[in-house]
């Protein structure tokens, strides 16, 4: 077939800089001169949260994908720098707030290991469960927003719907569906009472039953493996090089969880399995999560059953064993970290989070707060395992590793 | 024209398209931070938005509600204004969340604009995160709205009668006390039972030319070197099987006028490093910061690198993206992490 060249002037559109697309205008040109397109995804989409990717295609296979963070960056590290250390508590955990309790677990178990604080037991096992109830609630949310990018609206409700369980459950123990705060140095806010324990127990059979009906609907619905298996796959080696975290790591063959290679709370106490895939696609970096759930569920078990009487508040923090309150402002207003370095790596629900609390030794607040969260640092390997895939599996793949800007942004 | 828009509204099919309008208020789906988890709840099974008539649509022509889900940062204002005008009228805002009214827990950052000065607000809903109830509401105080054509709020206050001062009231001095000049030391070295560690020490120090090695707590090694010897440690490190960079921190000394740069390795290939955090450290002057950039030999570094280009000016050399901003809005001030960089102090009232 003979080809005619078609006259029309081809050239990258003139509003580039008022567009504020962050890449050179070369890149630009030169994208346009070798027959490719760029394709502007977002900020606002039809999925959840907002981030821009920029993508180059040629054909509908994807060459290249250069994200454009920074949508909900709201400036967290510079203000730790200037609050008390107890003021930052609620601030540490606004990046991703259904995974509160993680992430409140690491600055807090930073301050504790720089001042020597020794948590009680039963402290201990709450803040565990409060944690795998908020593993549980995260991946859950995550799932949904992965059925909404692949357009299944009841793979969206049926997770909603166990979710309110979870809020339910952290409103009985905090008081707050999401942002809790209630993991404070040297313990937790307050005892928990024995019918809440039960009905948490009681929640999470409930929860294992109908997760089998969801398992029906949308983890073993042939719509959703076929959109998924074999898309977005990244290898073992690819995901060390690109510094991968959390279950998009397991998801990949590598055997690593903060909970098990670092312990911290009661996790070397409990029985509990970490689940692997070598598959590396994104249906595994989903199944992978789902079978977490299973394990998180059978920990908050484990943590209800053995948990020990006794006080929930360390005595080096205030007398009142059982509730902080009248005493927090008094007692840890005025705390100072010793000088040096303290660094926590803590596993939440998407992967390691990292808290590196500076101390200058004199102030009562941090000299410096290096806070990296999952989301930042799996972004390269997610960038990575969408090049060669088609356009329209871009959405698979982005709802498959959950991203969530506000936590990659912090 | 403006005689049919007259028409339509004001005319015999007025209170229809009101009536239309309130029943059918579609939010675009503008996840603008986290409240948007329980903006997800409101219309998922459990509240069910739906049933009052509102449900997130995805694209911005064919809706007629923005929900700004808490936090407007400079880059996403822009998004939000042209969101705001791609729509049809009529068109209606409610702000949910306490940073989307005075900026709530982030009221004093570099980063923050309020929606009020970017798009005219409708309804305002506190909380943080507001609770689905409360959206709901808000919602139902706008259809109200369209129907009776004044706003009202919800919520009733107890009016609190304020006292003539007579003497000027004296604010309680803040409880921050921070240091004049500080000592920033990142490798004080802790006594911890680590054999391992030990071991390990001692094979770095026959392999890597470093100024200091020392044992920071369990698990932790801080390894201080020049500031030249970065690429050369890693590639030392890369061998010893520590194979990804997890954290790349800067840290800023005015008074004793350098950056600490700081790349945190560990590994996931080899069991027994796994726990490890190897800090590599060198000082970098304050005036020059440069250093020779990890991001083609640790492809992990690369977006922590670029981060802490926009933070603090510190220049990644060899790094791609040096230069240009990555994380920050392009109107965002110059390097805003540095000391000299200071924020809004907060008043102490009683």
């Amino acid at each position: 077939m003979k080809e005619y060249a078609i006259d029309v002037p081809v050239e990258p559109p003139k509003e580039l800089r008022s567009l504020f697309i962050p890449i050179p205008p070369e890149y630009v040109e030169d994208v346009y001169k070798s027959d490719d397109f760029l394709i502007l995804v977002g900020p606002q989409h039809p999925g959840s949260g907002h981030m821009r990717l920029i993508v180059r295609v040629r054909g509908d296979i994807i060459q290249e994908v250069i994200p454009d963070p920074g949508y909900v960056h709201r400036s967290m590290e510079k203000l730790a720098e200037n609050r008390l250390y107890i003021q930052n508590i609620p601030l540490v955990e606004r990046p991703a707030i259904m995974d509160a309790a993680n992430f409140n677990l690491g600055y807090i178990r930073a301050i504790e290991e720089a001042l020597d604080i020794e948590v009680p037991e039963r402290a201990k096992y709450i803040r565990t469960m409060l944690a795998e109830l908020c593993r549980v609630g995260t991946h859950l949310y995550d799932a949904a927003i992965l059925a909404v990018f692949l357009g299944h609206t009841t793979g969206f409700m049926w997770p909603f719907g166990l979710r309110e369980l979870i809020c339910e459950a952290l409103v009985r123990v905090t008081g707050a569906r999401f942002t809790s705060s209630f993991i404070i140095p040297g313990g937790v806010r307050r005892d928990v009472d024995e019918s809440t324990l039960k009905w948490i127990y009681d929640m999470t059979l409930a929860m294992e039953k109908r997760l089998k009906s969801f398992e029906r609907i949308f983890i073993k619905n042939p719509t959703v493996i076929a959109r998924l298996k074999d898309v977005g796959v990244l290898s073992k080696e690819e995901a060390i090089k690109y510094g991968v975290v959390g279950p998009f790591l397991r998801a990949s063959g590598v055997e690593y969880d903060v909970r098990k290679v670092e312990p911290y709370e009661v996790y070397d106490e409990l029985a509990w399995d970490i689940p692997v895939s070598d598959e590396g696609d994104s249906y595994h970096r989903f199944l992978v999560r789902v079978n977490e759930i299973g394990q998180s569920l059978s920990i908050v078990r484990q943590c209800i059953k053995q948990m020990p009487e006794g006080r929930v508040i360390s005595d080096q923090i205030a007398e009142n064993g059982s509730d902080i309150r009248g005493a927090f402002y008094d007692s840890l207003s005025d705390i100072v970290l010793p000088a040096g370095e303290y660094t926590t790596l803590t596993e939440g629900a998407r992967g390691t989070i990292i808290y590196s609390i500076i101390s200058d030794g004199e102030s009562n607040v941090p000299y410096r707060v290096r806070i990296v969260s999952p989301g930042w640092l799996y972004l390269r390997g997610f960038m990575e395992s969408m090049k060669g895939e088609r356009l329209a599996d871009l959405q698979a793949i982005y709802g498959s590793f959950g991203y969530f800007p506000p936590e990659a942004d912090r | 024209m403006d005689e049919f828009i007259e028409f339509v509204r004001g005319g015999p099919l007025g209170p229809i398209k009101k009536w239309g309008t309130k029943w059918s208020l579609w939010p675009v789906h503008l996840v603008t931070a986290c409240c948007g988890a329980e903006l997800a709840h409101a219309f998922a099974c459990g509240y069910d938005g739906e049933r009052i008539g509102a449900l997130n649509y995805g694209i911005a022509r064919q809706t007629n509600l923005i929900i700004v889900e808490g936090a407007i940062t400079r880059k996403m204002a822009r998004v939000l204004k042209i969101t705001w005008e791609q729509m049809p009228d009529p068109k209606f805002v409610i702000v949910m969340g306490a940073c989307g009214l005075q900026g709530g827990i982030f009221w004093n950052g570099y980063h923050l604009v309020k929606p009020s000065d970017v798009v005219p607000v409708d309804f305002y809903i506190p909380g943080c995160p507001p609770t689905p109830e409360a959206l709901l509401r808000g919602i139902r105080q706008l259809q109200d709205k369209i129907v009776t054509g004044e706003a009202k709020t919800s919520a009733t206050f107890p009016e609190i009668p304020l006292e003539p001062g007579k003497k000027p009231r004296v604010l309680p001095r803040s409880p921050k006390k921070i240091s004049k000049a500080p000592a920033v030391i990142v490798n004080v070295p802790r006594q911890v039972e680590w054999e391992f560690g030990e071991k390990l020490v001692e094979e770095l120090k026959t392999k890597i030319e470093a100024k200091s090695i020392t044992i920071t707590g369990k698990n932790r090694i801080a390894v201080k070197v020049e500031k030249d010897a970065i690429p050369k440690t890693a590639l030392k490190l890369k061998e010893m099987g520590f194979d990804h960079v997890k954290n790349v921190n800067v840290i800023d000394v005015p008074n004793e006028d350098k950056f600490i740069v700081e790349y945190h390795f560990s590994s996931y290939s080899v069991k027994e490093l796994m726990p490890v955090l190897v800090n590599v450290f060198a000082d970098v002057p304050r005036d020059e910061p440069k250093v020779k950039s990890l991001a083609t030999m640790f492809p992990s570094a690369d977006y922590l690198e670029r981060e802490m280009h926009d933070f603090f000016g510190v220049i990644f050399e060899g790094n791609p993206w040096t230069g240009r901003k990555f994380l920050l809005a392009p109107d965002a001030p110059e390097y805003p992490l540095r000391k000299d960089f200071k924020l809004e102090e907060e008043v102490y009232t009683r």
